[in-house]
């Protein structure tokens, strides 16, 4: 399998504080891997870190095959290659759903006439084609984390990783979100889960566990995956 | 697990013989508590014993047709108001091996982990159990009762590990 992000001996020290003391983690297509741990065991630094939003103190970071140290623009790598999703979803209120989705691609320098088709398509995808033209306020909390979702994975990114996805959402709507995010990873995105719920954790192949800034263990919890 | 009330609750639906009963109940609980014929004439049997159920006399084809009596419903209609007491539960096996490995010179934390990790298969196999299932809402719901519970017993040996290393470093 390919593996498309890869962290190797990573440390990262915030001042006096050591969040990372030394991590190793692979995420193939098709995979999909969660951390779990306590409060500041950790869990969004590495999150940060491996999507390019946050440069490791020592160790290094690849996402497709490139060093991202030796990445001059990353903002375009991640815009390229990375999809986030936040527990605060960051929508931005002025926009439509489509329009939200739309932001990041146009950025890129996608036309408006492509990147709005694709928002659609996008949004269809993940169940939420009948709230293209609304506002975020006009949305439910799972509606809105579904929009969320389709603008990380609009334009073939084919890493995404997830914060706390499920954040306030209710355990029925929150199984909904995992089988979006498990059903992309079935279709070949590698997806970085960071959860404190072991509910939504048990949909991954694989739970790392993160205690004080190391991963206490990386393979006792494989599971054979069904494909 | 009342196998007697699920009956009593698959024959208020109407007569049903021996081996349609015992189909019904795993289908509607998902095959997760499987039963056997035997187990299903045993509970059978007592229920006829009890009043609450009465042989119907045979289908075409000959099989032992049973009815739920006026009785029955009754015992049924009280099962569906009363809640399960917790009480009722057997010792758990979990909470006694940890008190003992706290209150002893155990490594505690490799306890908790190894039944973590052990706690975080059994889940996944349900949520997998869960993705493929095709039964409907009764089946469903059933695997989400166990994989709460998986999940509370995964919340809680992360607050024994979370209360341990306090008392240590305390």
């Amino acid at each position: 399998m390919t593996v498309v992000v890869s962290l190797r001996d990573v440390t990262r020290e915030h001042g006096q504080v050591h969040a990372l003391k030394g991590v190793s983690l692979e995420v193939s297509a098709g995979e999909l891997v969660a951390v779990m741990g306590p409060s500041g065991s950790g869990k969004s630094t590495l999150l940060n870190v491996a999507g390019g939003l946050d440069r490791p103190t020592s160790g290094s970071v690849t996402i497709e095959g490139q060093d991202l140290a030796t990445v001059k623009d990353l903002a375009k790598l991640r815009r390229g290659s990375v999809g986030y999703v936040f527990q605060d979803l960051n929508l931005i209120p002025s926009l439509t759903a489509a329009e939200n989705v739309m932001l990041p691609r146009e950025l890129d320098g996608v036309r408006s006439g492509r990147a709005r088709e694709e928002a659609l398509a996008v949004l269809a995808e993940v169940g939420a084609g009948e709230v293209a033209g609304r506002f975020p306020e006009e949305l439910s909390g799972g509606q809105r984390q579904r929009v969320a979702i389709a603008r990380a994975l609009a334009g073939e990114r084919r890493l995404l990783l997830a914060d706390e996805p499920t954040g306030a959402l209710d355990t029925a709507t929150g199984d909904e979100i995992l089988q979006l995010l498990r059903t992309r990873c079935d279709e070949g995105a590698a997806v970085l889960l960071v959860t404190h719920e072991p509910r939504y954790a048990a949909w991954a192949d694989r739970v790392v566990y993160l205690r004080d800034g190391l991963i206490a263990e990386s393979n006792a919890v494989r599971l054979e995956s069904a494909r | 697990m009342s196998i007697r009330h699920g009956l009593l609750a698959l024959l208020s639906s109407g007569p049903r013989y021996g081996y349609q009963l015992r189909v019904e109940f795993e289908a509607s609980t998902g095959a997760t508590w499987p039963l056997n014929i035997g187990q299903v004439y045993t509970t059978l049997s007592r229920l006829e014993r009890d009043g609450l159920v009465a042989p119907g006399g045979a289908d075409e084809q000959g099989r032992a047709v049973y009815t739920i009596t006026e009785a029955g419903r009754e015992e049924l209609e009280r099962w569906f108001s009363t809640p399960v007491a917790q009480t009722d539960r057997p010792r758990d096996e979990l909470a006694i091996k940890i008190a003992m490995a706290v209150a002893g010179d155990v490594d505690v934390a490799e306890v908790i982990q190894t039944q973590r990790a052990a706690t975080m298969r059994a889940l996944q196999e349900l949520t997998r159990a869960k993705r493929a299932a095709t039964g409907g809402t009764a089946q469903r719901l059933v695997l989400d009762s166990l994989i709460f519970k998986a999940e509370a017993e995964q919340r809680w040996l992360d607050h024994c590990e979370a209360v341990s290393k306090e008392k240590k470093t305390s």
